[in-house]
C-alpha cells in the first residue's frame, strides 16, 4: 500500500514534468504575446519590456529558468526582496541567511502580484467555495440517486430525475443572477457578492454545487439499478439480512465505484477555481487568473495554474484510487 | 486497515494543500488595522463605488500606468502640474498655479504651487500623516519630484508604455531608445539629457523637440506626475503596496486588498484649489467586478454608483425607479471599421464610398449596441480639443447611411458592380458585442449593395497579430483617448508613419494638416485643419467607416451629487453624499 503511494507520487513528477513542458509550448506557439495590444507598444518599449521578463532568451532558457526557478532552492542573504520578479512560495529563515524555494514568477498583467501571490491569496478563496460545492453537490446528489433507484419508474423517481435534468440543464451563468435576484435583492437575506462571510458563501456554494450534484445523482441511480440486480444481493436478501443493510453494506457501497471515478475529477475542477461562478458572485478566487491568463498570454500564470490543476487531479485520481479498494474488497493494490 | 490509510493519504493531502495556502515564512501581506475597518466603513461618509470592473488594479506606479482603473486610482492620489476638468477635458491648473510659454512656443515653465506635503496613510493610527524627511522635516512636492518623474518615465529601464507620448520633449525619443538607432543611440538612456530642469525648487522648465499646442494636456497626464524618489530607491517595485505608497493629491490609499477591494481616504493636508476642491466625502471604497455583480451590489443597496450591464439596459429604461438614476455621458473613444486599402477590391477609393456610405449607423446604436452611444460620421471624437462638432461641421459619411448613393460609388468603380467584385472577408475580434455589430453590418452590405461578405473572427491577441502582418480587407478596431487633442486621434493613429495605422493608407496631404495642426496654437485655426484632415479621411480617400463614439452608462443613488467625467476618470473630490 505505502509503496503503491510512494510510486504514484513519483509518477506525479513525471506529469508535472510533462505537462509543464506541453503547456509551455503550446503557450508561446500560440500568435501574439503578452505585450501586444491594440495601441502599439514603440519597439525600444518592447524589448526593454522583453529584456526585464526575459523573454529574448531562446525558448528552452526560458523553459529551463522557470522550472529552474520552482525547483531549485536557493539561498539569500539580508536585504528584503524588492521586486515582483522575485517571490518564493517557502522561504525558511537560517539565521541571517534565508532558503528560498518555488519562485512562480510574476504575473505579466496585474503587474504588482505574482503568481505565488495567486496561491496564496486566491487559492484557498477557491478552495473553500470548491469544497462547499462538492459538500452540496454529493450531499443532494447521492440520496437524490438512491432515493430514485430504489423508487424507480415511480413519481419519486421521475421526480428526482427532474430535478438532476434541471440542475445539468440550468448552467450556474443563468442559475447564478437567479439566485441573486431572489435571494439577494427580492428577499435580502443573503449578499450578493463577495466572500469571507456565511451570507456571501452561501449562494455561490449552491449555485456552483448543483450542477455537479444532478450529475452524481443520475450516476448513482443507474449504478445502483445495476448494482441490486447481481447475484449477490440476490444471495444476501434471500440470508434474510433486513432491507436496509443489503442496500447501504452490499449494494452502496459496490455502486458508489462509478461515482468515486467521476467526483475525484469534479473535485479537482471545483477547488481549482471556477470562472463563471468566481465572476458572478464577485469571489475573488483564482477562477480570472486561470482564463484571463491565457487571453492575456501572461505566460508564468498559464504555467502556474496549470500546474496547480495537474497536482491536484493526479492526487484527487489518486484518493479515487485508494477508494476504490475501501469500497469494494476485490481491489487490492499489494 | 484501509481506512486507516485513507485517513493518512487525506491527511497528507491536508498538510500539502495548507504548505501551499499558508507559506512557512512568507511575509504576509499587512492587512487592515486596529483603527478602521475597511469592510465596514460608516456609510455617511463612505461613497461605495463599483464602476471599476474585475480583477485586481493593475499598477499605482505612474510610470506604469496604461489602463482605466490605475489612472483612476492614481488621479486621486496624485495631481499634474495641470488638471484636465473631467466635464469639459479642458486644461486647468493641477500642482501649477501658472504656466508660460516662450515666443517660439518650445519652452514651457511651470510655477509650483507651495506648501503641499507628501503624505501616508498610518495604519496604526488610521490617519493621513505628512511624510518626514530623515532630519524630521516635512516632505513638500517639489520641482525635483517632478522632474524626476519624467525622467523615471523616460528611461528604458522603466519599461513605460506610454512614455512615448513624452517624445514631444526634447531629446526624450531618442533617450527612451525610439530614435532610428535604439539602443545604439548616444543618447539613450541619458535621462539628464531629456529636455527638463527644474530651475529651482518650485519652478520646472520643459524645453520641446517641436512646438505642440496639446502640451499643457500632455502635463496633466501621469506619466509626468511628481514622484517620490527616496521611497522608490527604497522599496523597490513594491513601493505602491498600500503599506509603502507615499502621494500628496486629494487622497491617499488606505487599503489595497488585491483582487477584492481598495480603500481611498481623504487627505486632510491637501489644501484644495479651484480645480481640486478638498474632498467632501471621507472614504471612496472601490470593490473589483464585473458588471453583473456590481449592478446586482447596486440593486441591493450595496453600493452607491455603478455600471449597467448591457442586458439590463431596456429593464433599467423603463423601471419608474431606475431610470431617474441612469446617467448616459459620453467618451473619448472611437468605433471603426478600417479598409486594407493595397487588398482588391478595396485599393478602388469608389468601393470603399460605397461600403461606408451602406451601414446605417443610428440602426446600429439603436437596435444592436443600445447603450445610448452616438452614431460617428468621423475619427476624432467630439469633445476632444480641436476636434469637429457635429453641430457645426457636416461631412463624412450620413448617420442613417445612404443605399442609393452606395449603389452608385459602386457603379463608378472599377468594378462596377456586387458581382465582379473579387470575395470579401470582414474580420473582427471574438467578442460577442463585435460579432453582433458585424452581423448587422453584413447584412447592410447585402441589402444597399447585394454583397455577401465573409465574416471571420480571431481570438484578441491572435487579431492584433493578424493586423500587424497581413490586415484582411475590412477590420474592426476602437480608438480611446491618451490626452484629450484631436491630435491624439488624428495624428497619433492615421498619420502615415503611425504604428497604430492598419489600413496601409497614405495621404501627404493629411499628414501635412494634422502636422500643422499640432503645431498651430490658435484653437479655431486647429479645429479647422482637423475638419479639413477628417474630409480627407472619411470622405474623400474613405480610408475608414466611422461606425459609434462611446458612451458611458452609469447609475448613481439620488443621495449623491456627482460630476460626470466624459474622459472615464472621475473626480471624486468633487462628489458629495447628502445622507
Amino acid at each position: 500500500m505505502g509503496r503503491y503511494i510512494a510510486r504514484r507520487l513519483l509518477w506525479l513528477l513525471v506529469v508535472i514534468f510533462s505537462v509543464s513542458l506541453i503547456t509551455f509550448a503550446i503557450a508561446h506557439a500560440v500568435p501574439g504575446g503578452p505585450f501586444s495590444r491594440e495601441k502599439k507598444l514603440p519597439p525600444a518599449v518592447l524589448k526593454q519590456l522583453n529584456e526585464k521578463y526575459r523573454l529574448d532568451d531562446p525558448l528552452w532558457k526560458q523553459y529551463v529558468d522557470y522550472m529552474g526557478g520552482i525547483f531549485i532552492p536557493r539561498i539569500t542573504q539580508g536585504e528584503p526582496i524588492t521586486s515582483y520578479l522575485e517571490d518564493y512560495l517557502i522561504n525558511i529563515p537560517l539565521g541571517e541567511y534565508t532558503l528560498r524555494w518555488m519562485n512562480f514568477g510574476p504575473s505579466y498583467k496585474s503587474q504588482s502580484r505574482t503568481v505565488n501571490d495567486v496561491f496564496r491569496e486566491n487559492l484557498p478563496v477557491s478552495a473553500e467555495l470548491g469544497l462547499y460545492a462538492f459538500l452540496v453537490a454529493s450531499l443532494i446528489g447521492i440520496p437524490l440517486g438512491i432515493v430514485a433507484a430504489l423508487k424507480q419508474n415511480t413519481l419519486v423517481d421521475y421526480l428526482a430525475m427532474a430535478i438532476a435534468i434541471f440542475g445539468v440543464s440550468v448552467p450556474v451563468i443563468v442559475l447564478g443572477p437567479i439566485l441573486i435576484w431572489l435571494f439577494a435583492i427580492r428577499i435580502p437575506i443573503f449578499l450578493p457578492t463577495g466572500w469571507g462571510s456565511l451570507r456571501a458563501e452561501v449562494l455561490p456554494s449552491i449555485a456552483l454545487g448543483l450542477g455537479s450534484s444532478a450529475i452524481i445523482a443520475r450516476l448513482t441511480r443507474a449504478s445502483l439499478l445495476q448494482v441490486i440486480r447481481e447475484d449477490y444481493i440476490r444471495t444476501a436478501r434471500a440470508k434474510g439480512l433486513m432491507e436496509r443493510v443489503v442496500i447501504i453494506r452490499h449494494a452502496l457501497r459496490n455502486s458508489l465505484i462509478p461515482v468515486v471515478t467521476v467526483m475525484g475529477p469534479i473535485f479537482a475542477f471545483l477547488v481549482t477555481g471556477t470562472f463563471v461562478t468566481e465572476t458572478i458572485f464577485g469571489v475573488p478566487g483564482m477562477g480570472r487568473y486561470f482564463v484571463t491568463s491565457i487571453t492575456n498570454r501572461d505566460y508564468p500564470v498559464i504555467m502556474g495554474t496549470i500546474l496547480l490543476f495537474a497536482v491536484v487531479i493526479v492526487i484527487a485520481n489518486l484518493v479515487v484510487d485508494l477508494l476504490y479498494a475501501w469500497l469494494d474488497p476485490r481491489i487490492r493494490y499489494d | 486497515m484501509f481506512s486507516r490509510n485513507i485517513v493518512l493519504t487525506v491527511l497528507g493531502l491536508l498538510v500539502a494543500v495548507s504548505l501551499i495556502a499558508a507559506p512557512v515564512s512568507a511575509a504576509p501581506p499587512v492587512k487592515g488595522n486596529n483603527q478602521i475597518d475597511f469592510e465596514n466603513l460608516p456609510p455617511k461618509e463612505t461613497l461605495f463605488s463599483a464602476l471599476f470592473g474585475a480583477g485586481d488594479i493593475p499598477t499605482l506606479d505612474p510610470s506604469l500606468a496604461e489602463d482605466t482603473t490605475s489612472i483612476q486610482m492614481g488621479l486621486e492620489l496624485f495631481v499634474g502640474l495641470t488638471r484636465l476638468n473631467e466635464e469639459t477635458a479642458e486644461v486647468e491648473p493641477g500642482m501649477a498655479t501658472e504656466w508660460k510659454i516662450s515666443d517660439d512656443g518650445l519652452v514651457y515653465t511651470f510655477t509650483l504651487r507651495k506648501g503641499i506635503p507628501w503624505v501616508r496613510f498610518d495604519r496604526s493610527t488610521g490617519e493621513v500623516v505628512v511624510v518626514e524627511d530623515e532630519q524630521g522635516n516635512p516632505r513638500y512636492v517639489t520641482a525635483h519630484d517632478f522632474v524626476y518623474g519624467v525622467k523615471r518615465t523616460l528611461d528604458p529601464k522603466t519599461g513605460s508604455n506610454y512614455a512615448y507620448v513624452n517624445w514631444i520633449i526634447k531629446n526624450a525619443q531618442a533617450v527612451n531608445g525610439g530614435s532610428e538607432l535604439g539602443d545604439q543611440d548616444p543618447l539613450y538612456g541619458k535621462v539628464d539629457e531629456i529636455g527638463v530642469r527644474a530651475v529651482d525648487d518650485y519652478t520646472i522648465e520643459y524645453t520641446l523637440a517641436q512646438p505642440a499646442a496639446f502640451f499643457p494636456g500632455i502635463a496633466s497626464m501621469w506619466i509626468n506626475w511628481a514622484q517620490p524618489r527616496w521611497l522608490i530607491e527604497e522599496k523597490g517595485e513594491k513601493w505602491i503596496e498600500a503599506e509603502n505608497i507615499q502621494s500628496y493629491g486629494p487622497y491617499a490609499l488606505g487599503d489595497w486588498t488585491h483582487d477584492v477591494s481598495a480603500t481611498l481616504v481623504a487627505n486632510p493636508h491637501w489644501p484644495g484649489t479651484e480645480a481640486v476642491p478638498k474632498p467632501s466625502i471621507k472614504y471612496i471604497h472601490f470593490t473589483m467586478l464585473d458588471e453583473s455583480p456590481s449592478f446586482a451590489n447596486y440593486e441591493a443597496g450595496l453600493a452607491d454608483v455603478s455600471g449597467v450591464p448591457l442586458t439590463e439596459m431596456d429593464r433599467v429604461k423603463a423601471d419608474p425607479v431606475l431610470s431617474k438614476e441612469l446617467s448616459i455621458a459620453p467618451e473619448l473613444c472611437s468605433y471603426y471599421y478600417g479598409f486594407n486599402v493595397t487588398k482588391p477590391p478595396f485599393d478602388d477609393v469608389n468601393v470603399r464610398k460605397a461600403f461606408s456610405w451602406a451601414v446605417n449607423r443610428q440602426a446600429i446604436v439603436e437596435n444592436v449596441t443600445k447603450g445610448g452611444q452616438e452614431p460617428a460620421r468621423w475619427f476624432s471624437r467630439p469633445g476632444l480639443t480641436a476636434a469637429p462638432d457635429p453641430a457645426k461641421d457636416d461631412f463624412g459619411p450620413p448617420v442613417a447611411g445612404d443605399p442609393a448613393k452606395a449603389k452608385e460609388f459602386l457603379a463608378a468603380s472599377k468594378y462596377g458592380s456586387a458581382d465582379k467584385l473579387p470575395e470579401i472577408t470582414l474580420m473582427v475580434n471574438q467578442v460577442e458585442a463585435h460579432v453582433k455589430i458585424a452581423e448587422a453590418i453584413q447584412q447592410m452590405w447585402q441589402e444597399a449593395l447585394g454583397v455577401k461578405v465573409n465574416l471571420v473572427t480571431q481570438e484578441w491577441k491572435v487579431y492584433l497579430d493578424t493586423l500587424d502582418s497581413d490586415p484582411p480587407q475590412v477590420w474592426r478596431l476602437g480608438w480611446c483617448y491618451d490626452y484629450p487633442d484631436a491630435d491624439n486621434f488624428a495624428r497619433g493613429v492615421f498619420r502615415s508613419d503611425s504604428g497604430n495605422n492598419h489600413t496601409r493608407w497614405k495621404n501627404a496631404k493629411f499628414d501635412q494638416l494634422v502636422d500643422q495642426a499640432a503645431i498651430e496654437t490658435d484653437l479655431d485655426k486647429r479645429r479647422a485643419l482637423y475638419v479639413e484632415a477628417e474630409k480627407i479621411l472619411v470622405e474623400e480617400d474613405a480610408a475608414i467607416i466611422p461606425i459609434y463614439w462611446y458612451t458611458r452608462v452609469q447609475v448613481t443613488k439620488p443621495y449623491v451629487t456627482r460630476t460626470y467625467s466624459i474622459g472615464g476618470h472621475e473626480h471624486y473630490e468633487k462628489w458629495k453624499i447628502n445622507k
